[in-house]
């Protein structure tokens, strides 16, 4: 009887003080790696004001920033600086070069994470931002390469916040919050805030996205109007739309003329020219349409409808493919007239040369 | 054989007097000239060692694998969508005394993305420096496969294209000037008709003048912007100096430009290099086996290549690699956002301009254009589901009706064989167990397998084949994906589930053809939803034996076919359903883009489909029967005649089965034989049957009614049974080749015991749902 209540104390006492796997060791491991994960985060933070104030944040904005009282984010200051990560400089937190370094590996691994789990993992965009924030601290500097390199050197998260390079400087695009911007003005929108999430939402919700051009047609104290690209109006609260980010729209995108429409509005057995693939489609899936034959000047006619409406399938260099709507909603074409051949049936292929090669318009100049 | 050779004699006349010799369709002489003679296909390659390595590379769907089979005589399955073949392929021929291996590449669109199927081609042609890339191209849409060429022809200069299709170009009334466009690409280009043999023989000749340097070839280089130009010859240069010798300096350039991930591995651990001093680095195409996992953290744990046969470079060159990179780097981001596109506008803009100088049409085109009644029939709202169901219906009825007869033949003359085999055993006086055991153990398991199994699995494999080769499979992946989409999965594992109907593994591999991760993984988990070929004879032999017969005999075989699809209508909801609670738990995530080629509609080839789809099937059938039937008859033997306290082994398992079987509407013997039958779902109906038989004193069986009488009579089943049983059918695990095929697709032991686990505790939950519903009602 004693006998076996030795044995039960002598495996409680290795499971507790077992190394490396007792409970005790499992307890500081975890304890480390909180701590760590607060460090962290207060350098990520540190430096997000830094990029977007210029200017070091004091202690105070330092804990509205992390959610803790001052007590502890003046405690972590301290920490912090003993560790030769920040020092105080005028009552204000400063980042020293190796508390940068780390600060934008966070931040750089944050955002690769993002552009993985929205592009690859095909996670909805409201829903990327706290798994990233979750797996940023569990990705080594070496791992965050591999990953830019296997996602092509992406430039920017899905958000539109750019991507620290391996070397060298964070470009920061300047941009104007849209309560500030001329009414009437065309703008591409550069970045979505996704913190507050509520607002986040409320943008998503609107269908707005990085890299849509947007014009603002009226702002009240109450509301903002916006029109979106593709003819949608939508309306947002002046502190919502505070958080969106827009840059002017270049010359050449101001122009979309008004007889260019997205290729899921075309009407069945039309034909058409393909003018660009939206700038909001990137990597892959971009790739895709242009490797299928969806480039600038070729054309497009709609071949077949599927049983349930969609997709379709397109006629486009004389193979069918097809397409789901939302893909083709963003290959902008311009509707050719109808050519009057008596046979449209038969008109094997769309491409140009071998049906009315006289026809073939030049896209490019 | 003599009516394809006959073909171009009767163009002959139409062909225009002035085509040079270099290009013109082969004249009926050239079947028999020598060339043509001393072909001799070598089948799958032997590992001996081979004189040249040629690579097969083209768009999807263009007759790669048909000219791979006809080079090699081997028996590539070929199909008519793209992306049929997705595994690596390897076969040897020898042509005038040299021994050639011949590799089959994956389909692809471009060589530009990073998606797998294009990094197993482009690896292969860069990496393998092969002797010669056949590239093959649709003559009927020319234009799109130039652009491939052109990228191909950015790779290597030792490339001929092949023509393939004249037929159907000929058909159209399309005219293609081979030697223009020989001209216009500055490599070879053969017209052929893969499929009759058409044009091959003059193809082996200049692929052998290719490889002996005695054709020079001055491949057609796309040019872009001049910044875009600029910025090339700068990276060029660069990586010349670095890899002196490097054979496609150009183009990893290029790649490198484009941050290409696979090249820049290469580059870092040395490959390259070793590419550089002339050692191919890759022997074989290395199919990737996929690692799909949610969590990227796998996929970056991955290292290089595990003790790779080429030197990996020293500090003072690793520090100049990094520094050529970020080079790339910097020269990309001063090439601006749209660059990437103007890379493939130009190359689609060459591709037009050689495709207009190219092709002619002659003559007016057909009248009327089948291909499109036929697409509208099969996917308006109206015609649509019921032409499909038809078509289904149809495939069904003529698998029970012609499967009927050749099973009760069949089954009559094995069991009269057994009784003649046994009492021969016994006249001779050999032991009574040694009689059992070989007799009516394993000898029966192998009768009922084939008796049962085997009619109906080699009439519905040349059906489903015939439909494959005649282009429905796209169809049918074109009009489901709006509810793959509402699944949150990909249309194209509509397609992969097709292919779950001949066999769950081969359904498993085909979801190679589905990019995104995410939804390749659900696609893989829920393919054991169709029933494969070894189980829906299952469905077939319950449908008849039990609903069926509730109806006058007239239209016994309309009611079994429709339980049959009724069955499978469930299976695809289960499909669905599963996909739906995936997307949202485990696998969270939006579904992704979705493109599809459809291809033209095809005239099957007949003779083809009875040699790969009849035979092939019956011989394989054979011999997985052999291995599987064969000992699970012994094993029955042994657990109905080896007692412990006076009751069989069997007794006791399915004894100890009983209150779950009851409880799910089946019994304790059925899922012993589904315990017995994990390594081959085929055995489950003889298993069973042999149970009971074997509890029971009937010994002969060889009518449908006698096995009736046997289930109904002796073991009690009723319709509930029946019905439950062709449920759990559909919903329990799948066999054990298929879950080690998921392991292997997956590389991941949870997937696999998940893909494993889910559809059984499904099987479980459903059947006892019913079970209880229908007992609650009163019936059962
Ligand atoms: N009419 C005609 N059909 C052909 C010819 N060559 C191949 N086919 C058919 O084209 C279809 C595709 O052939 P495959 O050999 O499977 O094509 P593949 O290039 O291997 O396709 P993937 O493996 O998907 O890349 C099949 O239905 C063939 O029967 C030909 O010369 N003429
Ligand atoms: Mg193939």
């Amino acid at each position: 009887m004693t006998f076996a209540l030795w044995l039960l104390m002598a495996g409680v006492l290795l499971l507790v003080l077992w190394p490396r796997h007792g409970l005790w060791a499992r307890w500081k491991a975890w304890r480390a790696a909180r701590q760590r994960i607060l460090i962290e985060d207060a350098l990520k933070s540190i430096l997000e004001y830094t990029l977007d104030h210029r200017t070091d944040p004091s202690p105070e904005a330092l804990a509205g920033l992390l959610h803790l009282p001052l007590a502890r984010a003046q405690a972590l200051v301290d920490l912090l600086a003993a560790r030769g990560l920040v020092e105080r400089r005028a009552g204000r937190v400063h980042l020293t070069d190796a508390g940068r370094d780390w600060a934008v590996h966070i931040l750089r691994a944050h955002r690769l994470w993002e552009r993985y789990l929205h592009d690859h993992a095909g996670w909805p965009l409201d829903q990327v931002h706290p798994q990233a924030h979750r797996l940023e601290h569990r990705l080594s500097p070496t791992a965050a390469q591999r990953l830019y390199e296997a996602l092509g050197y992406p430039a920017t998260d899905p958000h539109g916040d750019p991507i620290p390079p391996s070397q060298g400087e964070i470009p920061q695009p300047s941009t104007t919050p849209l309560t500030d911007w001329p009414v009437g003005q065309p703008a591409r929108i550069a970045h979505l805030e996704d913190e507050p999430a509520m607002a986040y939402q409320q943008l998503l919700a609107c269908g707005l996205q990085v890299g849509q051009q947007v014009q603002v047609l009226e702002r009240t104290p109450e509301r903002v109007v916006l029109l979106r690209e593709d003819g949608e109006e939508c309306r947002l609260a002046p502190g919502v739309a505070a958080n969106v980010h827009v840059v002017p729209a270049e010359a050449h995108e101001r122009r979309m003329p008004p007889d260019v429409l997205p290729l899921n509005q075309l009407p069945d057995d039309a034909e058409a020219e393909v003018v660009a693939i939206d700038p909001a489609v990137q990597g892959l899936a971009r790739r895709r349409l242009l490797d299928l034959g969806f480039t600038p000047g070729a054309r497009v006619r709609v071949y077949l409808r599927a049983m349930f409406g969609d997709p379709r399938a397109y006629l486009v260099r004389g193979t069918r493919i097809a397409l789901r709507e939302e893909q083709a909603a963003r290959i902008w074409v311009r509707p050719l007239p109808t050519a009057p051949s008596p046979n449209t049936l038969n008109d094997e292929g769309a491409s140009p040369h071998d049906a009315t090669p006289a026809q073939t318009p030049n896209p490019r100049p | 054989m003599t009516l394809p050779r006959l073909k171009p004699q009767t163009r002959a006349p139409k062909e225009p007097q002035a085509r040079p010799l270099g290009a013109s369709f082969p004249t009926p002489a050239c079947a028999t000239c020598p060339a043509a003679a001393s072909l001799a296909p070598l089948g799958a390659d032997d590992g001996r060692v081979a004189d040249y390595v040629v690579a097969l590379a083209g768009n999807p769907n263009t007759g790669k694998s048909t000219l791979f089979n006809r080079l090699t005589g081997l028996r590539q399955h070929t199909g008519n969508w793209p992306g049929k073949t997705v595994t690596r392929a390897e076969g040897a021929f020898e042509f005038n005394g040299k021994r050639y291996r011949v590799v089959d590449l994956p389909g692809t669109y471009s060589l530009l993305s990073t998606s797998e199927d294009e990094e197993v081609a482009r690896n292969f042609i860069l990496f393998g420096r092969p002797d010669a890339v056949i590239i093959t191209v649709d003559a009927t849409a020319l234009e799109r496969n130039l652009n491939l060429v052109l990228q191909i022809l950015e790779i290597t200069d030792k490339a001929i294209v092949a023509v393939n299709m004249m037929d159907e170009a000929r058909r159209k009334g399309l005219d293609i000037d081979t030697r223009a466009l020989a001209r216009d690409l500055g490599v070879p280009a053969v017209p052929i008709v893969a499929r009759t043999g058409e044009g091959v023989s003059r193809l082996l000749q200049t692929l052998e003048a290719l490889v002996k340097g005695e054709i020079r070839t001055h491949p057609r280089r796309v040019q872009g912007s001049e910044v875009f130009q600029q910025a090339l010859q700068t990276l060029m240069a660069e990586v010349e100096a670095l890899l002196p010798g490097l054979p496609s300096a150009r183009w990893v350039a290029l790649r490198l430009l484009d941050g290409d991930p696979r090249i820049i591995e290469a580059l870092r651990s040395g490959e390259l290099h070793a590419l550089a001093q002339g050692q191919a680095t890759q022997t074989r195409v290395q199919v990737p086996s996929t690692r799909i996992n949610g969590d990227m953290e796998r996929l970056l744990a991955v290292p290089g290549p595990q003790a790779p046969g080429w030197q990996t470079p020293d500090a003072a060159t690793q520090a100049r690699i990094e520094a050529l990179l970020r080079k790339a780097e910097e020269l990309r981001r001063g090439l601006g956002p749209a660059w990437q596109d103007a890379v493939v506008e130009a190359l689609y803009a060459e591709a037009e301009r050689i495709a207009r100088r190219v092709v002619h049409r002659q003559g007016q085109p057909r009248r009327y254009d089948w291909d499109q009644v036929l697409d509208r029939l099969l996917t308006s709202p109206v015609t649509g589901l019921p032409v499909l169901m038809l078509m289904l219906g149809v495939v069904f009825w003529i698998t029970i009706q012609g499967a009927n007869v050749p099973s009760e033949l069949l089954a009559r003359a094995l069991f009269w064989l057994e009784a003649r085999g046994a009492a021969l055993f016994e006249a001779l006086g050999l032991p009574w167990w040694l009689t059992g055991f070989l007799w009516h153990g394993v000898y029966r398991g192998l009768a009922w397998v084939v008796s049962v199994m085997l009619p109906p699995m080699a009439i519905f494999f040349p059906l489903f084949t015939f439909m494959e080769d005649l282009g429905l499979l796209p169809r049918i992946a074109f009009n489901l994906d709006w509810l793959f989409r509402k699944a949150g999965a990909h249309g194209k594992q509509a397609l992969t589930m097709a292919m779950g109907f001949g066999c769950n593994a081969a359904g498993v591999v085909a979801t190679r053809i589905i990019d995104s991760p995410r939804e390749r993984l659900i696609a893989i988990l829920t393919n054991t939803f169709v029933p494969c070929n070894g189980r829906y004879p299952t469905l077939i032999m319950l449908a008849t034996v039990f609903i069926a017969a509730q109806f006058p005999p007239a239209y016994a075989s309309f009611v079994a076919a429709l339980a049959v699809i009724v069955t499978i209508l469930l299976g695809i909801f289960f499909t669905l359903l599963v996909s739906w609670g995936l997307s949202r738990t485990v696998l969270k995530g939006l579904p992704s883009a979705f493109t599809l080629e459809l291809p033209p509609y095809r005239r099957p080839n007949f003779l083809q489909i009875l040699y790969t789809s009849f035979i092939e099937r019956t011989i394989f059938v054979l011999r997985r029967a052999m291995a599987t039937a064969a000992p699970a008859g012994g094993v029955i033997w042994l657990l109905a005649n080896i007692t412990v306290g006076g009751q069989s082994l069997a007794w006791h398992i399915a004894g100890f089965l009983d209150p779950l079987g009851r409880l799910m509407g089946l019994d304790g013997v059925i899922l012993l034989a589904y315990i017995i039958a994990i390594p081959a779902n085929e055995i489950v109906v003889p298993t069973m049957i042999m149970v009971y038989q074997n509890a029971s004193m009937m010994i002969e069986l060889d009518s449908l009614q006698a096995l009736r009488d046997l289930l109904v009579g002796q073991a009690g089943w009723t319709l509930l049974t029946a019905a439950n049983l062709m449920l759990f059918a559909i919903l329990h695990n799948p066999c054990a080749t298929t879950i080690l095929t998921i392991y292997k697709e997956t590389g991941s032991k949870k997937w696999a015991a998940f893909g494993a686990l889910m559809p059984l505790g499904l099987g479980i939950v459903v059947t006892i749902l019913v079970a209880t519903v229908v007992r609650l009602l009163g019936y059962g």
